[in-house]
C-alpha cells in the first residue's frame, strides 16, 4: 500500500476511467493539458501533502493556537508548509493563468484539495479561506481592488478570511448586527463583533483581509439589507506598501474538541471607531456574494470531508492487516489456534468494506460534482451550461451535508476497527474524528443544508433539476440492465432511485397544503435518502466499467474457474483493484441501498411527533 | 556555469518488486517509477549555482519512454532543457555501457560541472559516476554533502563523509561529483514549474543520433552480465524473549547477544 491518505489508483480511476477527464483538453479551455500533465499534478499534490502536510497534523494538534493580547500565533510547524504550499501555486491551481493561476480543470483540483485535507485540514483552512476571499474580489472587485488585495492574497503574501457569524447570528446570518456608517471618501466606518471566524487573526501572513457581512445605517431588515465589506487588518496604502493598523482587534480564539491548529478567534471591528472597509459589489448585495463564497466553501468542506474519511479508512485497512486478534472464525473449536490479523474476521471485514463503499462513492461523486463545474464552463450550448450549472446548485448541499456526516461514521468505524488502540491519541484516528467534527457544522450546519435541499433546491424550475438527475440515472439503468454479473444490483439500484422519486413528488404535492410541514420535518432523512442514491449511482456506475475491465483481464491470463480468478487477483494489482470496485458496489447495492426504501416509508408515514411534543415533555 | 545532471528513473522504493519465475529479471508491469532521490539532490544543487551564477541545467537521462516522466519532473523543479538517450539497444547496459553511452552525449553538450548520484536505488551499483569521470577524463569526488564554487569558477572546495569524519578536498573544473543526502533539501517541483516545463527543450536521442555502434551499448557493450536474479531470502521471525519484567528478560537477552549473535 502507498500512502495512507488517498487511494492512489481510485484516484485515477475515477478521473481517468470514469469521467475520462482527459477528453476536456479538447476544448477550447483546456486544449493546453495533457493527461501526463494532470497526472503529474496530481503526483505533486501527493508528494505535498505526505512530506509536507502530514507531518504537521499531529504536531498542530499537540501544539494549538496561542493567543496573547490581540495577537494569536499558529503552531509553529505551519510556517515552513504553508511557505511551500503557497509558493508552490497551490492556491490557485484553477484561476485564470493572467491573474497568477494554472487554468487547470476543478476536476483535477478536486483530488488536491482531497490529499491536502486529509492530510491537515487544519492548515487547510487557511489556504481555503485565502482563496474564497480573493475569488470574492476577482469576480465582484474592482479593478483598483484586484490590484490592491486580490493579487496578494492569490499567491499567499497575505491571507483571507469570510465574516459572518456574530454572537447572536449564527445560522440566521439575516440578524447580522454589525454596522456600516459611510464616509466622505466613499469608505465605510464598520463597527460590530463577529465571532467564530476561522483565521481571524494569526502570524502566518502579514496581512489579513476581511470580507465583512454588515448592515449599512438605514437598510432594510433581514439578508436584504445586507452588504458586503473589505477590510483588511492592516490598511494599505497607495502604493501598495502597509499603513497604519485598521481598529480589527482580536479578542480570544476558541478552545475547541479539534482543528486546534487552525484558529477560531473574535473579531471587534471599530472598538475606536477607526475600523474602514470598502464596499465590495454594490449596496445591499452582500448575501448574494457571500453567497459565492459559502458555495465553494461548502463544496470544500465535503471534499475535506472526503479526506479525512479516506485517511481514516486507509488506516484501519492497514491496522487490520497487521493487529493479530482472536483466531480464525473457521477454527472456532481449536483451543490451540493462532492469532490471526483482525481483517480475517467478518466482523472486521463488514466494517472496512461499508466504509470502503461509502469513501469511494463519496470521491466519485465529489469529483462528479467538480468535473460539473468543468461541464459548465466548457459547455457547448447555454442548455448544456444551465444544465451543469443547476447540478452543483442541487448537489451542493448534499456534499457538504451528506459527506460531513457519513465521514464522522466512517471514522468513527475506523476507530472500531482499531479497538482500544483507536480511542488514543498515538494513533491518527482518534485526531480525525476530533478534526472531522466541525465539518458539519460550519458553513450552515447540515440542518440548513437540508432545509436548502428540499424548499430551495428541489423546486428549482419546478422540480426540472432534480428531474434531469433522475433523468440520467435511467439512462444508466436502461445502458447496463442487461449486463449479467451486476443485474440484480442494478435492479436493486433501480428501485430505491424509484423511492427518490417517489417521495421527491410527494413533497412535491404536499409542499402547498396542510401537511406542508412534513418536507420540512424530513428534510434531513431526505438528504440522507437523496445522498445514498447518488452514491448508488457512481458506484454501480464504477462498477460496470471494472467488471468489463476484470474480464478482459481475466480473459488475457485465462483465469477462467473460481480458483484461478483468486489466484489472478492475489498477483495482479488491477484485478485486485477492479474486483475491489464490484465487491463495493454489490455489498452497498445489497446491504445499504434497501435501507433508502425503508427510509422513505418512513418520511411518507407522515409521522409528525417532533412537532407534535410539547417542549415540556423533551426533559422532566 | 553550466550544469548538467544525470538523472535515472527508477522503481519507487513502496513498489513490490517481484522477480520474474525463470529468474531473467523483474516483472515491471505493476511498477510505480520515481526520479532516482540521489539525483535530486543533484539537481537541486544545479539549481542554486545557476541561481548564483547563472547558466543553463541540463538533464540527461538515459531510459526508455515512461523516463519522460521523471525528466519532466526535473524540468519542473527547474531544470532548463532536457536530453533523453532512448534506444532498444541501450536496454540492459551495465554500469560501463550506461557511462560510455551518456559519455557520448555530453559530447553535444556544453557544461562546467556534472552531478550523478551516488547511486541508483534499483540496482544499487554507485559505478556510473566514477565510470562517467573515467571516461570523460575529469576529476571526480562521491558522496558530496557540500559544495562550494570559488569565485573564478575553476575549482571547487567539496566536503565529503568518510568514516569517522569529513573529508575537505578541492577539485578543479569541470568535475564529476557524486550527491548524496545531506548536500541540501530538494526543492518541490511547483505548479507553475509544471506548466513551464512543458515547453521546455527535450531532445531525445537514439543510437544512430550519438553515432555509436549497437554492441558497444546496452547489454551487449556490458562487460558484466547479470545471469540470475532471485529474491532475498525471507526474513527469519524475530525472537521474543519470556519472562518476568527487565529483571529476567534482560540478562537473557545480553547472554543471546553474547553467545548466539556474538555481538557482545
Ligand atoms: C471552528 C469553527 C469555525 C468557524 N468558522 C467560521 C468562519 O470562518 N466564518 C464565519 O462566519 N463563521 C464561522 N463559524 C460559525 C459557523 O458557521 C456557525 O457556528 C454555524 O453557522 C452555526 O451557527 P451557530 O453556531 O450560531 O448555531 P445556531 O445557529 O445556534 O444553530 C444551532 C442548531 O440549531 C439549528 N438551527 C438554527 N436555526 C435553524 C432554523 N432556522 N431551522 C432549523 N434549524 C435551525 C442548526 O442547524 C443547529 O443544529 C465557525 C464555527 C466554528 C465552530
Ligand atoms: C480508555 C480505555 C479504558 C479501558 N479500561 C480497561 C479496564 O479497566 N480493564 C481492562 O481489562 N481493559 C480495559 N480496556 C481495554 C479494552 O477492554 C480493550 O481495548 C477492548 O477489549 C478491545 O481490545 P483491543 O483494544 O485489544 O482491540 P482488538 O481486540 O485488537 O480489536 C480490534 C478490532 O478487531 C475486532 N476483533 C478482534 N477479535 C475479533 C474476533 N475474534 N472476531 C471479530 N472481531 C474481532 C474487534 O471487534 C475490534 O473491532 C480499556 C481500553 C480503553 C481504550
Amino acid at each position: 500500500m502507498g500512502n495512507l491518505l488517498v487511494d492512489e489508483r481510485d484516484v485515477e480511476f475515477v478521473l481517468h476511467e470514469q469521467l475520462c477527464v482527459e477528453d476536456l483538453c479538447k476544448t477550447e479551455k483546456y486544449k493546453d493539458f495533457t493527461k501526463q500533465d494532470f497526472d503529474m499534478v496530481i503526483e505533486e499534490a501527493r508528494k505535498l501533502a505526505v512530506n509536507v502536510l502530514l507531518p504537521t497534523r499531529e504536531k498542530g494538534d499537540r501544539e494549538g493556537c496561542k493567543y496573547e493580547n490581540g495577537k494569536v500565533t499558529v503552531p509553529e510547524c505551519f510556517h515552513e508548509a504553508f511557505r511551500l504550499y503557497k509558493e508552490g501555486g497551490w492556491i490557485t491551481p484553477t484561476e485564470d493563468p493572467e491573474i497568477g493561476g494554472q487554468g487547470l480543470p476543478f476536476t483535477i483540483f478536486a483530488p488536491i484539495e482531497e490529499y491536502c485535507a486529509a492530510a491537515n485540514g487544519a492548515l487547510g483552512g487557511y489556504a481555503m479561506l485565502t482563496h474564497g476571499a480573493a475569488k470574492l474580489i476577482e469576480i465582484y472587485g474592482t479593478e483598483e481592488q484586484k490590484k490592491k488585495y486580490m493579487e496578494r492574497m492569490y499567491s499567499g503574501e497575505w491571507a483571507g478570511t469570510m465574516c459572518l457569524t456574530e454572537p447572536g447570528a449564527g445560522s440566521d446570518v439575516g440578524a447580522t448586527k454589525t454596522i456600516a456608517k459611510k464616509n466622505e471618501d466613499g469608505t465605510y466606518t464598520i463597527m460590530g463583533t463577529k465571532s467564530f471566524i476561522t483565521a481571524g487573526e494569526h502570524n502566518l501572513t502579514k496581512n489579513i483581509i476581511h470580507p465583512v457581512l454588515a448592515r449599512i445605517q438605514g437598510a432594510p431588515p433581514g439578508t436584504k439589507g445586507i452588504s458586503l465589506f473589505l477590510v483588511p487588518k492592516i490598511r494599505v496604502n497607495e502604493d501598495g506598501s502597509l499603513g497604519e493598523d485598521n481598529d480589527v482587534f482580536c479578542s480570544g480564539i476558541e478552545h475547541k474538541l479539534g482543528i486546534n491548529g487552525s484558529a477560531t478567534t473574535t473579531l471587534n471591528f471599530g472598538d475606536n471607531g477607526r475600523c474602514i472597509g470598502e464596499l465590495l459589489g454594490g449596496e445591499n448585495e452582500g448575501m448574494k456574494i457571500m453567497f459565492h463564497m459559502m458555495n465553494e466553501a461548502r463544496l470544500g468542506v465535503g471534499l475535506q470531508s472526503l479526506g479525512q474519511a479516506s485517511s481514516a479508512y486507509l488506516n484501519a485497512v492497514a491496522y487490520a492487516k497487521e493487529r493479530l486478534q482472536g483466531a480464525s472464525i473457521m477454527s472456532m473449536k481449536d483451543p490451540n489456534a493462532p492469532q490471526v490479523p483482525i481483517i480475517n474476521h467478518p466482523d472486521v471485514r463488514r466494517m472496512l468494506l461499508w466504509m470502503k463503499s461509502y469513501v469511494e462513492g463519496m470521491r466519485a461523486f465529489a469529483y462528479y460534482i467538480a468535473y460539473c463545474e468543468d461541464k459548465e464552463v466548457t459547455a457547448k450550448d447555454e442548455n448544456e451550461r444551465e444544465k451543469y450549472a443547476d447540478y452543483i446548485a442541487l448537489f451542493t448541499p448534499v456534499c457538504k451535508a451528506f459527506f460531513s456526516d457519513m465521514s464522522f461514521y466512517i471514522i468513527k468505524e475506523a476507530i472500531q476497527v482499531y479497538g482500544g488502540y483507536g480511542y488514543c491519541s498515538e494513533y491518527p484516528v482518534e485526531q480525525l474524528l476530533r478534526d472531522n467534527k466541525i465539518a458539519s457544522l460550519y458553513e450552515g450546519a447540515n440542518g440548513i443544508q437540508a432545509l436548502d435541499l428540499v424548499a430551495r433546491k428541489l423546486g428549482m424550475k419546478k422540480g426540472g433539476v432534480l428531474m434531469n438527475f433522475l433523468t440520467d440515472m435511467n439512462s444508466f439503468i436502461e445502458a447496463n440492465k442487461s449486463n449479467e454479473t451486476l443485474k440484480s444490483y442494478i435492479e436493486g439500484f433501480e428501485k430505491a432511485k424509484n423511492s427518490l422519486a417517489e417521495v421527491s413528488m410527494h413533497f412535491g404535492q404536499i409542499a402547498r397544503g396542510p401537511d406542508f410541514i412534513i418536507p420540512i420535518i424530513n428534510a434531513y432523512p431526505y438528504l440522507e435518502v437523496f445522498g445514498m442514491v447518488a452514491l448508488g449511482w457512481m458506484l454501480l456506475w464504477q462498477a460496470t466499467i471494472a467488471d468489463k475491465k476484470l474480464k478482459e483481464i481475466m480473459a488475457k491470463e485465462g483465469a477462467l474457474d473460481q480458483e484461478s480468478i483468486r489466484k489472478l487477483i492475489s498477483g495482479n494489482k488491477d484485478a485486485a483493484f477492479y474486483s475491489g470496485k464490484i465487491a463495493a458496489a454489490k455489498f452497498y447495492a445489497n446491504t445499504v441501498l434497501p435501507t433508502v426504501i425503508s427510509k422513505v416509508r418512513a418520511i411518507k408515514s407522515g409521522d409528525k411527533s417532533v412537532v407534535e411534543i410539547a417542549e415540556e415533555s423533551f426533559a422532566s | 556555469m553550466n550544469v548538467v545532471v544525470c538523472v535515472k528513473q527508477v522503481p519507487d522504493t513502496e513498489s513490490a518488486i517481484k522477480v520474474k519465475p525463470d529468474g531473467s529479471g523483474i516483472i515491471k508491469d505493476d511498477l510505480k517509477y520515481v526520479m532516482n532521490p540521489y539525483d535530486e539532490y543533484g539537481i537541486e544543487e544545479a539549481l542554486r549555482i545557476k541561481e548564483k551564477f547563472g547558466g543553463v541545467v541540463t538533464i540527461l537521462c538515459m531510459g526508455p519512454g515512461r523516463a519522460v516522466e521523471t525528466i519532466r519532473t526535473g524540468l519542473a523543479m527547474g531544470a532548463d532543457q532536457a536530453v533523453q538517450l532512448d534506444d532498444p539497444a541501450f536496454e540492459g547496459g551495465d554500469a560501463f555501457a550506461t557511462a560510455k553511452t551518456l559519455a557520448e552525449a555530453l559530447k553535444g553538450i556544453e557544461y562546467d560541472l556534472i552531478f550523478c548520484g551516488k547511486q541508483a536505488i534499483d540496482d544499487d551499483l554507485a559505478q556510473v559516476g566514477a565510470s562517467l569521470a573515467e571516461l570523460l577524463r575529469l576529476p571526480q569526488v562521491s558522496l558530496i554533502q557540500k559544495l562550494e564554487i570559488a569565485d573564478d569558477k575553476k575549482s571547487a572546495t567539496v566536503h565529503r563523509q568518510v568514516e569517522g569524519g569529513i573529508e575537505i578536498l578541492k577539485v578543479s573544473l569541470p568535475a564529476v561529483l557524486t550527491t548524496q543526502k545531506g548536500l541540501n533539501e530538494p526543492r518541490y517541483a511547483s505548479l507553475p514549474g509544471i506548466m513551464k516545463a512543458k515547453k521546455k527543450p527535450l531532445d531525445v536521442k537514439n543510437l544512430a543520433a550519438l553515432g555509436l555502434s549497437s554492441d558497444s551499448v546496452g547489454c551487449a557493450g556490458s562487460k558484466s552480465i547479470i545471469t540470475k536474479y532471485t529474491p532475498p531470502p525471507p526474513r527469519a521471525a524475530g525472537k521474543i524473549i519470556e519472562g518476568e519484567g527487565p529483571q529476567e528478560t534482560v540478562p537473557k537477552l545480553v547472554k543471546l547477544l553474547r553467545e548466539e549473535a556474538k555481538m557482545i
